[in-house]
């Protein structure tokens, strides 16, 4: 009886082991030799050889304004969008929601940017906000200025938050959908029998119930959009003045456009530290009082 | 998470790559030997694949082609990763210094003598050497010139540049102010945010690219020569309003009717020669400041042979063949039409019947203005870094900014980069 339940205990992590190895893989791996990349820089007076280096890469980077200006952007778009883009997407999946005729026309229509390849949308994107672009003709038409839109460092990085955002707004509202539906209808039934309406029955069911789908959400859409890289690389190359200048482009920048591998890597696991803290603070702050 | 994948895998695979790409030891030219080469989309190697079949039976060459900012990339990938693909690198020829710092190109003196060398401009054989090695073998040159839509230039009531002239920046500015209307823009630049085109404009006024050192820039990026020439550039697109913020490339423009004038290179000769675009156009020479000098830039393609690769000595002797043999004529002839920097095959544009009548005859004014002031491009292991952040600065420019506070900020920031070749 005994061997057996040890047995039986053991099946969940046999089973467990394939992906494991995935994840060790494609995952653990990677980033170990990342961060040993980090450590290496080119000699060039020893003919281009890679020669260990300490923290030299880090030291190089934090001595770099340019470095400094991706930090300052990344946060700043962060900051703006992560709120931005899980309000909006909670409306939308509350709007998506209703019980009307043809709701699922409805549904369907809000998911195409989901289902667009994100090159092609940034580029179509690229298109209309162009100097000669649909936009700028309605605003012309309208009697308004024609907007330089990612052309000017004033704009540019707004410009590159509402494409990531009509494309990440109702990607996270799918998620918040289903988690609304997952809300049994009971729950509504007794607060209207206690007299809850409107806005209290949203906050006092709908929200807390909502809160590991939200959680979710917040969490996946930090990471995405702290990683941001397609928008940027196909619409600005971090420019003008490196106001769109993300981490992640900076990253790209060092390691394939200069071959600075070491740097590049020292970057990434920076980053990967950062968001690594962030999504931590996010979980702690958003488990139930009596899980702490 | 998904990016931070990709970047790491890219990490991954360029240091287990690095870690197996010992080379293998070489075969004897009898056996089959399979040769890799990355090249530009738009080339077609057809010809010169089949002609070198006869002269190397058992040479089979392999094409993988890509566009001109992957090719750059890839190169970078691959030559860093040491993987022995490809064989055969195709070079721009700024990018000689950089790929010779890191000992990614095979010396191809071996295949390539003093005496073969007499074959190409000495500009272009000086650019693809690297302490005192030939580490690329020239294939192609390039300069500009400035292309003239007669009707517009005419209907506004101007005199045409002929072939011969070279105006003075301030007279296709004035051009271009007279043509400039709502449809019909008046000037600008084919490759317009790269320096390799805008270089010109701040040498004509005595502007140097960059220090005696290859690595030194503060004092000299932020020069009165730099600012006056940018200024210039920057104006034509914000105060002036006679350029084009589009990204509608300046040839598909100005084959539309919609551009006076731009400054392109001679592979748009050939492809208006070959439509006809509805409109009388010429070209005429690359313009420069008044009381300035005529530059014209200079350098394109050249080939190498990757240090790492299995089959370095077959590899050198293709290109030796493809670029001061039998293969040059075939390459330009029939293959990519690409402006050649084979001295016999400059020449033979000039005596060439096809080359006698317009428009086609206007590439013997090109081909002459290759020879007027060429000026190359600055010799540096870090000119990765020093083109992009300058093209950062032109598309800056472009877009408004301030000359003076950019230059400013990009000496700076190609400083910090240039560090790490000093050590």
């Amino acid at each position: 009886m005994a061997t057996r339940m040890k047995g039986e205990r053991l099946v969940p992590y046999v089973l467990m082991i394939p992906a494991l190895i995935i994840l060790f893989f494609f995952r653990i791996v990677p980033t170990i030799l990342g961060l040993g990349e980090s450590f290496y820089i080119t000699s060039f007076l020893a003919g281009g050889e890679k020669v260990f280096a300490g923290f030299t890469n880090f030291a190089r980077l934090f001595a770099d304004p340019v470095f400094w200006t991706s930090v300052r952007v990344t946060l700043i778009f962060n900051l703006i969008t992560n709120p931005l883009q899980i309000i909006l997407a909670l409306g939308l999946a509350q709007l998506l929601n209703a019980k009307v005729k043809g709701i699922n026309l409805f549904r369907s229509l809000y998911m195409i940017p989901v289902a667009i390849s994100i090159n092609v949308s940034t580029i179509i994107w690229k298109l209309m906000l162009d100097q000669n672009g649909l936009v700028n003709g309605i605003l012309k038409s309208l009697g308004a200025n024609a907007q330089p839109f990612f052309l000017s460092s004033a704009q540019s990085l707004g410009s590159v938050i509402w494409i990531s955002s009509w494309i990440g707004v109702p990607f996270w509202a799918l998620f918040l959908i289903a988690g609304i539906q997952g809300i049994p209808g009971q729950l509504y039934e007794a607060a209207d029998i206690d007299g809850a309406v409107g806005f209290k029955r949203y906050f006092l069911i709908t929200l807390p119930l909502l809160k590991n789908s939200l959680a979710f959400v917040l969490v996946a859409a930090t990471v995405a959009n702290f990683l941001l890289f397609i928008p940027v690389l196909l619409l600005t190359k971090g420019g003008p003045e490196l106001s769109t200048n993300v981490a992640m482009f900076e990253a790209y920048r060092r390691g394939l456009i200069y071959g600075d591998i070491g740097t590049s890597s020292a970057l990434v696991f920076m980053l990967f530290i950062l968001i690594l803290a962030v999504v931590m603070i996010q979980s702690y702050l958003l488990k139930d009082k009596w899980e702490r | 998470m998904r990016k931070l994948f990709t970047i790491l895998m890219l990490i991954l695979v360029s240091v287990s790559l690095s870690a197996t790409g010992a080379k293998e030891s070489q075969l004897t030219t009898d056996q089959p030997v399979k040769l890799t080469w990355l090249m530009l989309e738009y080339w077609n190697a057809d010809n010169v694949i089949q002609a070198y079949k006869q002269v190397a039976p058992n040479v089979d060459i392999e094409v993988e082609k890509v566009s001109f900012g992957d090719l750059l990339q890839q190169n970078q990938i691959r030559l860093a990763a040491k993987s022995g693909n490809p064989d055969i690198v195709s070079v721009d020829v700024p990018l000689v210094a950089s790929y010779g710092a890191r000992n990614w190109l095979y010396p191809l003196d071996g295949s390539i003598s003093a005496e073969d060398k007499k074959a190409w401009i000495p500009a272009s054989v000086e650019a693809g050497t690297y302490n005192g090695k030939l580490l690329a073998a020239p294939q192609n040159t390039s300069t500009q010139v400035l292309f003239v839509n007669y009707d517009l230039l005419k209907d506004a009531g101007i005199t045409v540049p002929g072939p011969d002239d070279r105006w003075t920046w301030e007279q296709v500015l004035d051009a271009a102010q007279k043509v400039k209307t709502e449809k019909v823009w008046g000037l600008t630049w084919e490759q317009v945010t790269a320096t390799y085109q805008l270089l010109p404009l701040i040498q004509s006024l005595g502007g140097k690219a960059i220090g005696d050192d290859g690595l030194t820039v503060e004092g000299i990026i932020d020069s009165p020569e730099w600012i006056k020439a940018l200024t210039f550039y920057g104006d034509c697109f914000n105060s002036y309003n006679v350029s084009p913020k589009s990204d509608i490339p300046a040839a598909d423009m100005f084959a539309a009717g919609n551009l006076a004038m731009f400054v392109g290179g001679p592979w748009d000769i050939r492809r208006f020669a070959g439509s006809d675009l509805g409109f009388e156009w010429g070209v005429s020479r690359n313009p420069y400041f008044e009381g300035g000098v005529a530059v014209t830039p200079t350098g394109s393609w050249h080939f190498g042979v990757n240090a790492s690769s299995s089959h370095p000595n077959e590899a050198a002797d293709f290109v030796a063949w493809l670029t001061e043999g039998e293969g040059s004529g075939i390459w330009w002839s029939k293959d990519s039409y690409d402006f050649p920097a084979q001295l016999k095959l400059l020449d033979s544009i000039e005596t060439e019947p096809s080359f006698q009548e317009f428009p086609l005859a206007y590439m013997k004014t090109a081909a002459q203005e290759a020879k007027v002031n060429p000026v190359p491009r600055p010799v540096t292991p870090g000119y990765l870094e020093y083109d992009q952040i300058l093209g950062n600065v032109f598309s800056d420019i472009r877009n408004g900014a301030d000359p003076a506070t950019v230059l400013k900020k990009a000496a700076s920031q190609i400083t910090i980069e240039m560090e790490k070749y000093r050590h």
